[in-house]
């Protein structure tokens, strides 16, 4: 593939991982919060994918397959799990409003890419826009994190994050080592598991929120 | 002037919109009759309905002005003068000055502002809630669309459609740049909102208390009320119309022969059709929001369209 190919298709998955983000961001709903953040995992590893034959690395290749089994697979599905098991079909509670959240979203979007066209010669060597939407995908996930109640809402926000920091480091050195990678891959594994655990026994033994912890004094 | 749409063409691409548009309307009452294991009226029924209506007399409220039996005339006039900036069967630029897409939704705004004067002069409870809440939305749905516009127009240099999809050429899907993307996604979150479907607007009931615009065209009746009915079939197939322009322009650019004319009409009949298609599937998909979180719903397409613009820009 010629290098403007490649330039052009990463820029359109990076349109459609900024366009995931706002569905996640704008989810009044878990699911839809959750739906989203596999379809944005399932870019990421395309993405990798299209590195991949572009620049014959075959470490990416075993990155896209991780990316895909765990981050868009497995990480949703104990997502999805951990909803049905404690039973909450309520909505996704925010701390401002969704819509305030958006135009903040907003922001960090037109900033990012404002940014990051003052890098100049540092943005050239980088693939298409991959540093200014992983950035924004990076800060927007925080921005989840933040403006959200619930501990599951802000595991995916944390997810997304990920997802953004993965992309970006991804296109900017076109493929790290692969140790690195699975390295943090193995990270966020571990850290679902145990944001999943705590979110379980938080909730059985005492019912309450992440929410209610912000009374809690030691 | 030379362009390569002359008038003639430009007319006969105006009263093929004004025919076509009931019948889109009717094959996406089919779809979704079908998509709930229904029967389902013909594709043919909302003509019929019109016929019906023309034939009928009219009854007016004792507290309706004299301007009222207009209304339903320039609300059509508006929405098929809209139609004819549409390019339908063949790009590039018309032969003659004629508005651009900021006077086509100017155009289509101006339909809706009538109708809900319309609705406001009647005097009826419905018709005020109706009004109110239309134009609630439409302050929503309109600059969102706008800025679809400019993110396309950005590029092509002109807010001409038919130049704009000239400019495009028959570019597809593979040539798409990462603003088309975003652009299209905002497209396609404002489509359901700006032809009054589900999820904002529910068409098939004027018996609920959430009727938007239905609740509008409850005082019309007979010929006026077909003249209302008429005009949303056309400004729905004008805003879909818009969108095969700003995002498939994917017809013949140019040649007089009756091939090409063919094969653009046919091109725009199954660009339509997809997205008619589309507008089916959400319909049977999604139940109506709240009036409160439609503003939310928006939300989501006016930031597509921002970061779309955004991406052009910077």
């Amino acid at each position: 593939m010629s290098a403007e190919a490649v330039h052009a298709i990463i820029d359109d998955i990076g349109s459609l991982l900024l366009f995931t983000m706002i569905l996640i961001v704008a989810a009044g709903q878990i699911y839809r919060a959750i739906y989203a953040v596999a379809a944005q995992s399932l870019l990421i590893a395309v993405a990798a994918a299209v590195l991949a034959t572009a620049t014959g690395n075959s470490d990416l290749w075993v990155i896209a397959a991780i990316t895909l089994a765990v981050k868009a697979i497995v990480l949703p599905w104990v997502l999805h799990l951990v909803v049905q098991r404690m039973n909450v079909r309520r909505e996704v509670e925010a701390v401002i409003p969704i819509a305030a959240t958006l135009a903040l979203a907003v922001v960090i979007v037109v900033v990012s890419f404002q940014l990051s066209t003052s890098l100049g010669p540092v943005r050239q060597a980088i693939t298409g826009n991959a540093l200014p939407v992983g950035i924004a995908l990076t800060l927007t996930g925080v921005l989840v994190m933040a403006t959200r109640k619930t501990a599951l809402t802000q595991m995916v926000g944390l997810f997304a994050s990920e997802n953004g920091i993965f992309f970006t480091a991804m296109a900017v050195t076109q493929g790290m080592p692969l140790i690195i990678e699975i390295g943090v891959i193995l990270d966020v594994i571990l850290a679902a598991l145990v944001m999943t655990i705590l979110v379980l026994r938080v909730r059985s033994t005492v019912d309450a929120d992440i929410a209610d912890l912000d009374r809690l004094r030691g | 002037m030379t362009g390569d749409r002359p008038l003639a063409l430009v007319l006969a691409e105006m009263v093929l919109l004004v025919l076509l548009g009931p019948l889109v309307t009717g094959a996406i009452q089919k779809m979704k009759a079908r998509l709930q294991c229904r029967q389902g009226a013909a594709v043919l029924q909302p003509y019929r309905d019109l016929v019906k209506l023309f034939r009928k007399g009219t009854v007016q409220a004792d507290t309706a002005s004299g301007f009222f039996w207009l209304v339903p005339v320039l609300v059509l006039a508006a929405t098929v003068a809209a139609g004819a900036l549409v390019p339908v069967v063949r790009m590039g630029p018309p032969a003659f000055p004629l508005g651009d897409a900021l006077m086509l939704l100017g155009l289509l705004s101006l339909a809706r502002f009538l109708t809900a004067v319309g609705a406001l002069d009647a005097g009826g409870a419905f018709g005020g809630m109706g009004a109110s809440r239309e134009m609630t939305v439409a302050p929503l749905v309109e600059p969102v669309l706008m800025m679809v516009v400019f993110s396309t127009a950005v590029v092509a240099g002109t807010t001409e459609l038919g130049a704009l999809a000239g400019r495009r050429g028959t570019s597809w899907l593979l040539m798409w740049n990462a603003a088309d993307f975003l652009g299209f996604a905002a497209m396609l979150v404002l489509l359901p909102a700006e032809t009054g479907r589900i999820p904002v607007d529910n068409p098939d009931t004027h018996l609920e208390l959430t009727m938007l615009h239905e609740g509008m065209l409850l005082e019309h009746s007979g010929p006026g009320l077909g003249c209302m009915l008429l005009a949303s079939h056309t400004r729905q197939i004008v805003t879909l119309g818009l969108v095969s322009a700003l995002f498939f322009p994917a017809g013949p650019a140019g040649g007089t022969e009756t091939a090409g004319l063919l094969l653009g009409a046919s091109a725009f009949a199954a660009k339509i059709f997809v997205l008619a298609v589309y507008l089916a599937l959400v319909e049977s998909s999604y139940a109506k929001l709240r009036l409160f979180r439609v503003p939310q719903y928006l939300g989501v397409g006016f930031v597509c369209a921002l970061v779309a613009l955004a991406l052009r820009i910077l």
